[in-house]
Formats: structure tokens, sequence, C-alpha cells
């Protein structure tokens, strides 16, 4: 059985600087997989290779058996990938409610949208998701006005209006406190039961309540790949990446 | 939870309402001085010019120092109408500039203004297939901010030197001046009586109710996104250069209806039209008006081309300095220009008697 997204042999190099070097990546329907990796291993890269916001030096992408290698942005979202981004965008100046109806975008045809004047076919679905990342009461405000874990979840949120299959989540956790995580965790493994979730983070406390499979990346290439108890035993691992803790 | 009234789109409908009824009074109050009624309705124009750079650059965060040459299009597509309408298209086909320049067949680009709607269909539809194509282009190759405004910029530029190098066609600076009024089949649009203080009242009527009506709508949203972050858009699945080509042609084509109403208005169209110095007034009406708000760009329109004609004569060249001034001013302190102010104002007074009266929407506090 082939997976829902494939990374085959993947290189990047920005110039002379080799960031992801011959990286492999198989993903399957309804799990998370965890991307960990020290700061700099081309997680984000990783992401943004995928997302055609890069295009690989080298290699292949295929999602679903179609091959979307360097296709532009919007037409592999459009493919079924929402991303949430390391760095959280979204529409500061919009109110929550108007960054959840934007990423509602089932309908992308600028004259179409242009008589649209009503989110009554979709406002259902838009308390459900503002329940389920619990800005239920937040909707009128302004987003630039969030907190940063409430930003986190809106973010989280915009992916679900916009209704892709496969969630790319960069850093979901960075910055928030021990309450936010925990309920963030609980929102993902919410999530891994209807979608398939990539999780970049290094944070292993975390990976280890939400992970399906972890896949530790160093230096752009695959260290190893597996459960998180085949992880956390890995000699290599240990050195590279949670030698740290021990030392 | 405090709502300002002023975001509260039912209050802004009325106060359009408002503004429109009071245009509506101007004729009546102005009287049979139809030289201040012709002047008036050139504000009209300004007003439909400002509009159309506030939905572009106050909405769609494009700013655009060219909005000068799809008015320049348009204006010369209803001159180029409007001079044919007073020639003969059997005995009398060139007009007389085209004689001085010793041109002896009407040069074929002007053939098809023979036909008043035809004319002035090309004069709205030039102008705005220019902006698709210009714009497509930008926008695909990911050109924006700064970078877009400059190409405007130099394209204004092309058009301007353009229009005074084709002489044969445009009659250089000397421009275009079509010796009769507006016919509209049996009709005459005579620029000094109400009939054209009522076209130009139409037309910044729709344009206004049809931009209001853009913003309001799920494209008008996604247009606001892709102003705030244009990557996020993307990456949920929208062509934004093809939102940015969309809402830029659609300005551009409300700038052509000011540019015909323009011609119509003073059947007189140069390269003046195509001036820098002009583009860039209209940034700074809708700068001061407040760049967000489709009403205020129309006011600060209104208030600096107003204040150039009482003021600007009395303080002649020092006239720029101080409009230069005032600009400075709003960037530096209102940034919303004076609609931000009144948002403001608006806001502290809102909540001051919501705090007073408990209003329901605000849980009373207990002191
Ligand atoms: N646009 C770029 N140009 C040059 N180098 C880059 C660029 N983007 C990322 N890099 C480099 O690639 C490496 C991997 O970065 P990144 O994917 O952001 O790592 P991670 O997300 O795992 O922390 C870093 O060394 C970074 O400096
Ligand atoms: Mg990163």
């Amino acid at each position: 059985m082939a997976g829902m997204l494939e990374l085959k042999n993947l290189n990047k190099n920005f110039d002379a600087v080799h960031v992801i070097n011959d990286f492999s990546l198989e993903v399957f329907e309804n799990s998370l997989c965890c991307l960990v990796g020290p700061n700099g291993a081309g997680k984000t890269t990783t992401l943004d290779l995928i997302t055609g916001r890069q295009a690989p030096s080298s290699g292949k992408i295929i999602l679903n058996g179609v091959d979307i290698t360097g296709k532009a942005e919007q037409a592999i979202c459009r493919l079924g990938i929402g991303r949430k981004f390391q760095i959280p965008a979204i529409f500061r100046e919009l109110s929550v409610e108007q960054n959840l109806a934007v990423a509602h975008s089932i309908e992308i045809n600028p004259i179409k949208n242009i008589f649209s004047f009503s989110s009554k076919n979709y406002k259902t679905k838009m308390d459900e998701i503002a329940d389920k990342v619990g800005l239920s009461h937040r909707l009128p405000e302004m987003a630039g006005n969030l907190s940063h874990g409430e930003i986190q979840w809106l973010e989280i949120g915009m992916l679900l209006m916009q209704d892709a299959p496969l969630l790319l989540l960069d850093e979901p956790v960075a910055g928030m406190t021990e309450g936010e995580v925990s309920k963030t965790v609980d929102i993902l493994n919410e999530l891994k039961k209807i979608k398939t979730l990539i999780v970049v983070e290094h944070d292993m406390g975390f990976v280890r309540r939400i992970a399906d499979v972890v896949t530790v990346m160093h230096m752009g290439s695959l260290l190893a790949k597996g459960s998180i108890e085949q992880i956390e035993k890995n000699q290599e691992v240990r050195n590279v990446y949670l030698g740290t803790e021990d030392e | 939870m405090r709502i300002n009234p002023y975001n509260n789109v039912k209050y802004q409908w009325a106060v359009y309402v408002v503004f429109f009824i009071f245009l509506a009074c101007i004729p009546t109050i102005v009287g049979d001085d139809v030289f201040l009624l012709n002047q008036l309705s050139t504000y009209g124009v300004y007003g439909i010019l400002a509009l159309s750079l506030s939905l572009c650059w106050g909405f769609g965060g494009i700013l655009n120092l060219g909005q000068g040459i799809a008015f320049g299009l348009g204006s010369y597509g209803m001159a180029m109408t409007m001079q044919l309408q007073s020639q003969d298209i059997l005995e009398d086909r060139i007009p007389p500039f085209m004689l001085n320049n010793a041109v002896e067949t009407l040069p074929a680009i002007w053939e098809p203004f023979w036909n008043a709607g035809a004319g002035i269909s090309l004069a709205l539809i030039v102008p705005t297939l220019f902006c698709l194509i210009f714009g497509g282009l930008m926008f695909w190759g990911r050109v924006s901010g700064p970078f877009f405004a400059i190409m405007t910029l130099a394209m204004l530029s092309a058009f301007y030197t353009i229009f005074i190098d084709l002489q044969y066609l445009t009659n250089g600076v000397n421009g275009i001046t079509p010796p009769m009024a507006l016919e509209v089949g049996p009709y005459l649009v005579d620029p000094y009586s109400s009939v054209s203080f009522w076209v130009v009242f139409v037309a910044l009527l729709l344009c206004t109710v049809v931009a209001k009506l853009i913003t309001q709508s799920k494209f008008g949203l996604i247009v606001q996104a892709q102003k705030n972050d244009p990557e996020r858009t993307r990456f949920l699945g929208y062509n934004v250069a093809l939102y940015e080509t969309i809402i830029y042609a659609f300005s551009g084509f409300i700038a052509a209806i000011a540019g015909c109403c323009f011609a119509m208005l003073t059947q007189y169209v140069s390269p003046g039209q195509f001036d820098v110095g002009f583009s860039i007034s209209m940034v700074i009406w809708v700068a001061i008006g407040g760049r967000a708000s489709l009403l205020w760009g129309m006011l600060g329109a209104f208030m600096v081309q107003g204040a150039q004609s009482y003021l600007g004569d009395q303080f002649l060249s020092t006239w720029l300095l101080i409009l230069g001034f005032f600009f400075i001013l709003v960037v530096r302190f209102l940034p919303g220009g004076l609609a931000g102010l009144v948002e403001v104002i608006l806001g502290y007074f809102s909540s001051n008697s919501s705090g007073t009266k408990g209003s329901n929407s605000e849980p009373k506090r207990v002191d």
C-alpha cells in the first residue's frame, strides 16, 4: 500500500548549501507523523518543498499518486494540503470570524465570489470549528489582538475550514503555556481520527503525547524513523539530538 | 464587546444615503450659476477617481501612482467620440487639427469612434483591458508594493510622452477640443447645465454602490486578506495574482468612467490627464480623507480640490508646500486619514455612552 504522501529522494540546495540531502518519507492516511530534528535540520524547508513554496533541486513529491513536484502553491493547496506556518500567519486586521470565512476556500473563482454576500452556507461549520479550537467567544475580535496561543489555534481552525485532508503544522505549540499545550494535544488527537497530519516539533514531551510515527531529520537527511519508543532508544538519535538531555 | 458604530454596515449605508441626498440638492442650491454647477460636477469626477483609488489602494493594498492612465485613456476615448460627432462621416471626415498636421485620411484607430456607442464602449474597455494585461503581467510576476507603484509611475510617464509624440493622432500637447457637447440620441449633454451634473451624479452613485457592494462580498474579503498576508491567502488556495488583477482592473474601469465624464464636462482633453502630478494628487486626496474608506476618499478629493481652487489662487506656488505639509501631517499622525479620526472619535463616544447608559452589549462594571 502506497502512502498518501510520498517524498522521494528530495534534494534542495540554496546556492552551494545543501539543505535537504536525499530525503525520503512516506506518510499514511489518518496517521500523525512527527517530524523532529534540531534547529536548522531542514524541517521547515521540507514543508516548503511539499507545499510548493520552494521547488526541490531534485526528487519527487507524490500526493495520492499524483506528482505535485514544482506546482504552484495554490494548486497544491487545492489538491488537499493545508499548512500552518512556523511564524503564525493569520490575517491580523480581520476579525476571527473573517479569518475563518476567508479560509473557507471551497469557491476560489473571483467572479462567483463577487456575488457572494452571505456566510449562511458555512455558518454551522464555522461555529463547529470555532468551538473545536476554543475560539467561539472570540469571533468578533480582531485577530491581531489574540494571545499567542489563540493565534496558533486560529490558524489550525483556518486549516479545518479549508477542509484539506492533509495538514502540515510547523511548530504548533511554540510559545504556548503548559495548559495551552495540553489543549492543543487534545485538539490534535481529535483531528488525527479524520485527518492526516505532519507535525514539526522539537519538544519530545509534546511529540510523545501525539505521534503515531516519528521521523528524525539531521542536517537535511533522514536519521531515523519509527515509533516514539524506538526513536527514544535509538543511540544515533540520542547522540545528535536527545544527547543534550542526558549530559 | 464594544462595537464602534463606525464599523456598523447599516450605519455606513445610511451615511452614504445622506451623502448622496446632499449631493442631489446641489443643483437647487446653486440655482442659475451654471459655471459653478459645472465646476462642482468636475468635483464629482474627482470623487469617482478618489473612489477608484480607495478601492485599489486603501482596500486592496495596491498603491497605484498611475491611475491617470485609465483616466486619460477614458477621457481621450470620449473626446474622440465627441470630436467625430461634430463632423460628417462623408463630407468632413478629418478633424481640423489633423488637417493642420497634413493628415489626409482619418487614421484607422479613429474609425470606430464615428459611432458614439462604440466610441464610449472603447473609452471604457481599452483602459480596463490595459489594466488587466499590465496588472496581470505584474501580479503574476509577484511585483507588489513600492515596486508596483514605481512601475505604474513609469507607465504613466510613458503614456504622457506617447500622447505628446503622436501629434497626428492626439494633437500633442494641445490636446483635443471637441467643438460640440456630447450628443446622446437626440439629446445634447450641455456641460453648462444640470443635465451633465446629473450624468456625473448617477455615475458617482452607481460606482459607489457597486464598489461598496464589492467590499462587502466574499471577493472583497479575500482582497482584504491578500492585502494583510498574500502568502497566507495563497496557501488557502486562492490565486492572489488573479484577485489583485481584478480589483486593479475594476479600479481602472471606474477611473475610465471618470475620464469619460471629465471629457464630457470640459470638452477638452490633453496629455495633462497623464500628468504625474495629477495622479499623485489623487493619492494625496485619498490619504488625507482616509484610504480605508470609500466615502472619505471622495470627501478628501472634494476638500483638497476645493481648497486648491479657492486657496491655490491666493497662495500660488506656496499651495503645493501647504498641501505637502498636510500630507506629511496626515501620514505621520493620522495614518487612517480623517476617516481614522472620525473612527476614533465615534469609538470614544460610543464607549462612553455605553458606559453611562449600561448598554446591553457590554456587561456593567461593578466599581
Ligand atoms: N531561503 C534560504 N536560503 C538559504 N538558506 C536557507 C533558506 N531557507 C533555509 N535555509 C537554511 O536551511 C537550513 C534549514 O532550515 P529550516 O528548514 O528552516 O530548519 P528547521 O525548520 O529544521 O529549523 C538552515 O541552515 C537555514 O539556514
Ligand atoms: Mg523551522
